[in-house]
């Protein structure tokens, strides 16, 4: 489904993503680990084309289709979605209108089974992320994510920020997500959520901008959660 | 003695906004039709505010033709009047008390003009003593033929105890390409009562308009208005004042989206005169093409009281300007005053946003500018809201030009 060569990203002129390759299968989960700033975030803004990033190099193609320079809203058409980190708030646009607008957009049919396993018919009202807490705006986000009803979504930090509830919550809709068919990128750097998955096929620990290792989970994981990311790096390496 | 001193003032230019030659209109000899019926294709004028349904209007004015009748029964039976000024004049004695007491003939080249030739024509209402009216009052003011001036003197008496609410649609058809409006407006909010007033324009590019209004707000009373411009103009200049006496409240709130080459020099100013009165004056405007916006405010506290101003623009075009000139004045210990005025770009981070979510770049724009002169409507009645938002839905996707 998703094939990424050698991709080199930067932001403000710097080079962040340094040289990424990564291949995602239909309906497979992959979990992309690694610290702070170590070039996550920044690996999906560009498999979903935020023009905040620039590819400088490589390719990405999404089902044998070159979608390097293809514009986000075109990328969403094709089935990926991206759960931002840190969506902004915005005031004046009510969630129930940009709710409205996708699923006209994506035809969604089970937006109300959706709202209810995230719990945010109560935010509709409200406006888009404005004084949400961390939980909500989460479970707000991911909900955005599964109205496009996505071939492939791209999850960045899910589960950073809130509570267990919400963790809970929104491990379930992951689940589902994957149940329903979707390939899944996640990332994360607390690994919190990873033990409530039903189901990861592949881990990627990003370092410096690299993926230095691709593995399962149970070979990479518990070493980090010893060792830290570059504790975990080096006992790879010297093994 | 007055007629000849105004023949001086209408020499003059107005303190503010473009001056206009009154010689280059035509104006045509004032009439009075008890009739909608008069006016072909009624509801492609007024359908042009959103409004199809032309019996809800009661009063209705095409250049210097005034009709009314629609309604009259319905609103007869709360007591409410609504005539033709013209007409109120003649046959109701308190009218005459009420006419030029808040505005001054002498205040400008416009409200001299008016006096001196426009004729009396414009709305009369009169809300009686505790009458809460139920259904909004709804008025038009048209022009429909090229180079006329049309002169519109409104006057508005809410008396103790009242609620009512006024809607008037100003506007030309498609197809006109000048013209010039004058509306003098002076509105009494009695004693307790309350006047919500809504108030939308739809103008063209070769249209001058000149509103000159005054709202005066007894002990306990409270004006509530809204002002939504949405179309092009040559320009518009208009400064309303609302005197708020003690217990008293206003809110006031615009959205100017400025297109073409139109100077919409538009703005509220409210005399906090009496103690425990309070104001909200809001703006929200969009400038795009060339065209410039003045968004003013002026608050001006002489008892305890309290005011606050908030003045937001969007500038989305490089040839266009915005200029914000909120301010407040206390001239007793205790009043407080505050402004908050932005003036910004739409954020790329909030573009970026919604693209991500498979919204157009066009589309994701309509969306933020949308949300940006979205505005509290709760004070009005659910269809008036409803055509309130029509409106803003349009003038977010004409910006962007969807």
């Amino acid at each position: 489904m998703l094939k990424v060569t050698n991709l080199e990203v930067c932001t403000g002129g710097k080079k962040i993503v340094k040289g990424v390759n990564l291949s995602v299968g239909d309906n497979e989960l992959h979990v992309i680990i690694g610290p702070n700033g170590s070039g996550k975030s920044t690996l999906l803004s560009a498999l979903m084309g935020l023009p905040r990033v620039k590819i400088c190099n490589g390719s990405i193609l999404f089902n044998d289709v070159d979608i390097t320079y293809t514009p986000p809203y075109e990328r969403a058409k094709l089935g990926i979605a991206l759960a931002h980190q840190n969506p902004p708030s915005i005031r004046g646009v009510k969630f129930s209108e940009v709710v409205k607008n996708m699923i006209k957009h994506c035809g969604c049919s089970d937006f109300t089974i959706m709202s209810k396993m995230l719990r945010v018919d109560d935010l509709m009202g409200r406006d888009l992320f404005v004084g949400f807490s961390g939980g909500e705006r989460k479970r707000a986000e991911l909900y955005l994510v599964m109205l496009q009803n996505p071939k492939l979504a791209l999850l960045d930090e899910p589960d950073s920020g809130v509570d267990v509830e919400s963790l809970n919550i929104i491990a379930n809709a992951i689940n589902s997500l994957v149940k329903r068919g979707s390939s899944i990128i996640l990332v994360t750097h607390s690994g919190s959520i990873l033990s409530k998955l039903e189901r990861v096929d592949r881990v990627h620990l990003m370092f410096d901008g690299g993926i230095v290792y691709s593995g399962i989970a149970d070979e990479i994981i518990p070493l980090v959660f010893k060792y830290g990311f570059r504790g975990a790096v080096e006992k790879i390496k010297k093994s | 003695m007055l007629s000849s001193k105004l023949l001086e003032v209408i020499k003059k230019p107005a303190p503010i906004g473009p001056d206009i030659d009154l010689s280059r209109y035509e104006l045509g000899e004032p009439k009075i039709y008890s009739s909608l019926d008069v006016v072909d294709e009624l509801n492609n004028i007024t359908s042009k505010l959103g409004i199809e349904d032309t019996s809800k209007f009661s009063y209705i004015q095409i250049n210097e033709n005034a009709m009314y009748e629609a309604l009259r029964n319905v609103l007869g039976n709360y007591g409410v009047k609504v005539v033709p000024l013209k007409k109120a004049l003649e046959e109701l004695t308190y009218a005459k008390d009420l006419v030029w007491r808040l505005v001054s003939p002498e205040t400008d080249k416009y409200t001299a003009a008016t006096y001196l030739y426009g004729g009396e024509l414009g709305y009369f209402i009169y809300v009686p003593p505790h009458t809460r009216v139920p259904i909004p009052i709804y008025s038009c003011l048209a022009i429909t033929s090229n180079k006329k001036v049309q002169f519109a003197h409104n006057v508005v008496y809410v008396d103790e105890g009242s609620e009512a609410q006024v809607i008037t649609g100003c506007l030309v058809p498609h197809g006109v390409k000048e013209g010039l409006h004058i509306g003098i407006s002076e509105f009494y909010v009695g004693r307790g009562a309350k006047l919500t007033f809504a108030m939308i324009h739809s103008w063209a590019e070769g249209v001058h308009v000149r509103p000159r209004t005054t709202v005066d707000v007894a002990p306990g009373g409270e004006y509530v208005s809204y002002y939504v411009i949405y179309s092009p103009v040559a320009s518009l200049q208009t400064f309303p004042l609302t005197i708020l006496g003690s217990d008293s409240k206003t809110s006031t709130t615009s959205v100017i989206a400025g297109s073409g080459r139109g100077v919409y020099d538009v703005g509220s100013k409210v005399l906090l005169s009496g103690d425990n009165s309070s104001a909200e004056v809001i703006s929200k405007v969009v400038a795009t093409d060339s065209s410039e916006i003045y968004a003013r405010s002026d608050i001006i506290a002489e008892s305890v009281s309290k005011g606050h101003v908030e003045c937001l623009g969007l500038l989305l075009s490089p040839n266009s300007k915005i200029s914000s000139i909120p301010s407040i004045t206390s001239k007793k210990p205790g009043a407080i005053l505050s402004h908050e005025a932005a003036i910004g770009v739409i954020a790329e981070e909030e573009l970026e946003y919604l693209m991500s979510k498979g919204f157009k770049e066009d589309e994701a724009k309509s969306v933020l500018v949308r949300g940006f002169i979205d505005i509290d409507l709760r004070g009005l009645p659910p269809t008036i809201r409803y055509e309130i938002e029509k409106i803003l839905d349009t003038i977010a996707r004409n910006i962007v030009g969807i």
